[in-house]
């Protein structure tokens, strides 16, 4: 941290008069962040248990984890491991769905359920002094679930009614198109709550059979992290899951039978014509990478150069100095294969093609050109803000611990993810870059007649696809 | 922690069958310990010093916001408060990124109906640093054409993307709109592109010279410090900034009682789902009414067991989300109740519906089981809001500014644990209703007859 310091305050004083108030007064020497280390254990049915004590307000946070999701949804069952998920909470052998509710808020806590890719989870964040009854309720739910009729049949409802307001906003349905685009037929190409065809397909027996399939302790990660002791902990985790067992064998995993994704053979660039939309959602998006690849570190770094935080260079070049959209910036999202990478921006519909053309050219600028220290070090403690950030909160702990085991990753990357980020330099973000930011696709959901004609002449071989034409159950995109 | 045990009862609900006693004792939080001190200039600052992480966050409040944007200037405020990360005298534009982003902190501002905040969490050892560059936007401001008419653009962009491209934006838009008939709470924050187009530098001079001094402005510091050097850096950066001899122009307009049901109907262009919104008009944050109106919402509305949840969303099914707030305010509030429908449901049974369950409300005291478990919900809450430093001073900050008192940070909450089934059946009464609300109908035309 040293670094940023002195080149923040050696590039100010050059252009600042020198005098007591007119320049920042100096920050003092830094204290360090104390990084919380996970106790871990592995009950004997094969649930592992990792414990992250923190001290402060009395809250706790716990997540239980299915180590599948939606990469397992069948083709046409697409929303399957969320609808799973999500009717956990919906009814047990012994509670109804209204009961599972008000006892859980009774007590100040909140559940959450709900599928990712790679996982499925059910969230309980409680007070300290009632966690051993939250967590009651959330046994209950992973453990015993009806998954009753009328009760897939109104989360099916209200699902498909859900997916029709989504639809509708540019900026949601352009992250729908652009998984379709970079994925094609492959499992990460369809919607995590799946599309209004694929959710009248889904049925309680699909519900129950994928539960019996997956939940199940050696299958499954419990993380904890609050104000509570290891062994507290541990005792909780023992009474709640300890006699689990799941049905049958163990199948293998979906996505480690591979699938998930597929190769692209050329970029394409995609308009879903929108009548009336009020803004242009724009995403420039292509395959990334697994959260296992080595270039992981080098991934993060080269991210927060281009588009994470407020100085990235797309929030920069779009924002600051343009004024043409309220954000912009870029992320990869990290999952057992690869996934996706996307730069995002919402502009007028008129500066859709500029908004677009400037992303492109800043990926491209990343890979012909190094990124120069004075950038780079800022950018590197964007990253570890946000880490020490995280770190903070009891939500944010598990979600950072969780991801590093879901993955099979040592928890001890947290103790060096502080070194590990400053040691990326900027040849390997050049070389990071080089592999991956060329040939992105381009999508853009907005009211095409507004796009202009410097659209056109940027992008001549743009499919456009009226809303109407629009099939997100197809590759193609389009209706037959 | 202080428990305080309730009743068990049973909870008497439309279904009849055997439903398991449930309760849960009622939960409290522990006091926010402040220190405050006022500056000879005017200023208020208060701290809370927690040293568990070698981080501190700074937020400084304006008395100011958008019920003060100047007239045919909807939506100035909060342009204002993005000029304000601008140049100063001895800082260039966007330097506020460069001490908080580039060395592992956080920034941000938002502009709110009564006030605007802004802050800063950072490395402890910025804290000097900091105090500084907010001493020198209060002092020293300076903004140039390019730079004004540029974030002008953002700003319209950012009306875009609140109120354009999201299919409910025009709702929300449309809520304070509709309600109020004379505050000036019913121009939109966000405003419109024709007012945003039409203010100049010479509106930003002026808005920062009549309502960005010392003596309209609260500061509190929470996280990782040394109470001497603060009070030092304190009086150092921002007690030297003098307070000008004008008085502070004040909102003094009073919403009237509305003396009749007022219906309007929004649209928006790509609406799948049409909406039914309600509101009333209730007392100011500092009202007695105001914890009791807090748990009524909470008991309509707040989570999944919520009675406007289990009856709309749940046993209905005529809407597929419903959302009931108390809106507390400086000058006066809103009770707002809205429901997005549910295909092939129309907008008059989620009017008609929301005002079944008000009135059963109304009818019918709460049962004390229920009463806990919403002061839990709500308890709850705060609790997670005050889990970092920046959250405790967020409530610190609006408890000053909003309720004019910093111990209604702690007040508040003996106030919701005191709240009576009576008491909420009451303002029940009272305000939801025997009060005329607005009614709003959204639905779906193309053109969405907003520009």
């Amino acid at each position: 941290m040293k670094n940023v310091v002195t080149i923040v305050f050696a590039l100010l004083l050059a252009v600042a008069a020198i005098g007591e108030q007119t320049t920042p007064p100096l920050p003092g020497p830094p204290r360090p962040l104390n990084i919380p280390t996970p106790a871990d254990k592995t009950l004997p049915n094969g649930l592992r248990v990792i414990v992250i004590p923190k001290s402060g307000v009395p809250l706790i946070a716990a997540r239980l984890m299915i180590k599948t999701g939606g990469e397992a949804d069948p083709a046409d069952k697409a929303g399957l491991a969320d609808m799973t998920a999500s009717l956990l909470t919906k009814g047990t052998t012994t509670k109804s769905a209204e009961e599972i509710a008000r006892g859980v808020e009774a007590l100040g806590s909140a559940i959450e359920s709900g599928a990712g890719w790679d996982y499925s989870y059910v969230a309980i964040s409680s007070l300290a002094n009632n966690f051993g009854t939250a967590m009651t309720y959330v046994a209950d739910v992973v453990r015993n679930p009806t998954f009753k009729t009328d009760e897939v049949d109104r989360l099916r409802e209200q699902n498909i009614d859900a997916l029709s307001v989504n639809l509708k906003d540019p900026a949601q349905l352009a992250r729908f198109v652009a998984s379709r685009v970079v994925y094609g037929g492959g499992a990460y190409g369809h919607n995590l709550g799946g599309t209004p065809k694929s959710l009248e397909n889904i049925k309680r027996e699909d519900a129950a059979a994928f539960h019996a399939k997956w939940y199940r302790p050696e299958n499954a990660i419990f993380v904890v992290a609050g104000t509570i002791t290891p062994d507290d902990a541990m005792a909780i985790a023992e009474k709640s899951f300890g006699d689990w067992k799941g049905v049958g064998e163990m199948p293998a995993n979906a996505a480690e039978a591979g699938g998930a994704t597929q190769n692209q053979e050329k970029p394409r660039v995609v308009v879903i014509d929108m009548p009336d939309a009020g803004q242009a959602a724009v995403i420039v998006t292509r395959r990334g990478l697994a959260r296992t690849d080595p270039a992981y570190i080098a991934s993060q770094v080269a991210n927060a150069v281009l588009g994470a935080g407020y100085s990235s260079r797309l929030n920069e070049e779009i924002r600051i100095k343009r004024g043409l959209s309220y954000g912009a910036g870029s992320s990869f999202e990290f999952r057992r294969e690869a996934g996706p990478f996307f730069a995002t921006a919402q502009t007028k519909n008129e500066s859709a093609g500029e908004v677009a053309g400037i992303i492109n050219e800043q990926l491209s600028g990343m890979t012909s050109t190094s990124v120069p220290e004075s950038e780079l070090t800022p950018r590197k403690a964007v990253l570890l803000g946000n880490f020490g950030r995280a770190l903070e909160t009891e939500a944010g702990l598990v979600s950072r611990v969780a991801a590093l085991a879901l993955y099979g990753l040592p928890l001890g990357d947290l103790s060096h993810y502080i070194s590990d980020v400053q040691g990326v330099t900027a040849e390997q973000v050049k070389g990071f870059a080089g592999t991956h930011f060329p040939d992105e696709n381009v999508v853009i959901v907005g009211d095409m007649k507004k796009f202009g004609d410097e659209f056109k002449k940027r992008f001549p071989n743009a499919e456009i696809i009226p809303l109407a034409q629009l099939d997100l159950d197809s590759p193609t995109l389009r209706k037959p | 922690m202080r428990q305080r045990l309730t009743y068990l009862l049973a909870f008497a609900l439309t279904i009849p069958l055997a439903i398991p006693l449930y309760g849960a004792s009622q939960l409290d939080v522990p006091s926010v310990a402040y220190r405050h001190r006022t500056l000879p200039n005017g200023m208020e600052v208060y701290s809370v010093r927690d040293t568990s992480i070698p981080r501190v966050a700074i937020q400084v409040w304006y008395r100011v916001g958008s019920k003060n944007d100047p007239p045919h200037r909807s939506g100035f405020a909060h342009l204002f408060e993005h000029i304000m990360f601008k140049s100063t005298k001895h800082m260039p534009s966007e330097f506020f990124d460069r001490l908080t982003e580039d060395v592992g902190g956080e920034n941000n501002a938002t502009t709110r109906d009564d006030s605007t905040n802004y802050y800063e969490v950072i490395p402890s050892n910025y804290l000097e640093t900091l105090l500084w560059a907010e001493g020198e936007r209060l002092a020293s401001l300076t903004v140039n054409e390019a730079n004004f008419k540029s974030e002008r653009d953002v700003v319209k962009e950012e009306y875009r993307f609140r109120i354009l491209a999201p299919p409910y934006g025009r709702l929300y838009y449309s809520l304070d709109k509709d309600s109020w008939q004379v505050h000036p709470y019913k121009r939109p924050g966000i405003g419109s592109i024709e007012d945003l187009d039409a203010s100049t530098l010479s509106d930003v001079k002026k808005f920062h010279s009549t309502y960005y001094r010392p003596d309209n402005a609260v500061i509190v510091v929470a996280g990782d410090f040394d109470d001497a050097q603060l009070d030092g850096w304190v009086d150092k950066y921002l007690g030297t900034i003098p307070r000008p001899k004008t008085a502070i122009p004040r909102v003094t307009v009073k919403e009237p009682p509305h003396k009749e049901l007022k219906r309007f109907t929004e649209y928006g262009p790509n609406v799948p789902l049409p909406a039914a919104a309600m509101t009333w008009i209730i007392p100011d944050a500092r009202s007695a009414d105001s914890a009791p109106l807090t748990v009524a919402a909470a008991v309509l509305g707040l989570g999944e067991s919520s009675r406007a949840y289990q009856s709309l969303v749940y046993r209905e099914k005529i809407a597929n989300e419903v959302e009931i707030d108390a809106d507390e305010r400086e000058d006066a509030g809103l009770f707002i109740a809205f429901a997005i429908m549910s295909s092939n449901h129309k907008v008059s049974e989620g009017h008609k519906a929301l005002r079944k369950e008000i009135d059963a409300l109304a009818q019918k005291p709460v049962s004390e089981a229920e009463l806990t478990k919403a002061k839990n919900q709500i308890i709850a809450n705060i609790l997670r809001e005050r889990e970092t430093n920046n959250g405790t001073a967020f409530e610190i900050g609006q408890s000053v500014v909003v309720e004019h008192d910093a111990a209604a940070v702690n007040k508040d909450i003996r106030k919701l644990q005191a709240v009576t089934p009576g008491d909420v059946k009451r303002v029940v009464e009272t305000y939801l209703v025997k009060g005329k609300p607005t009614l709003i109908d959204y639905e779906s035309q193309p053109g969405g007859g907003a520009k």
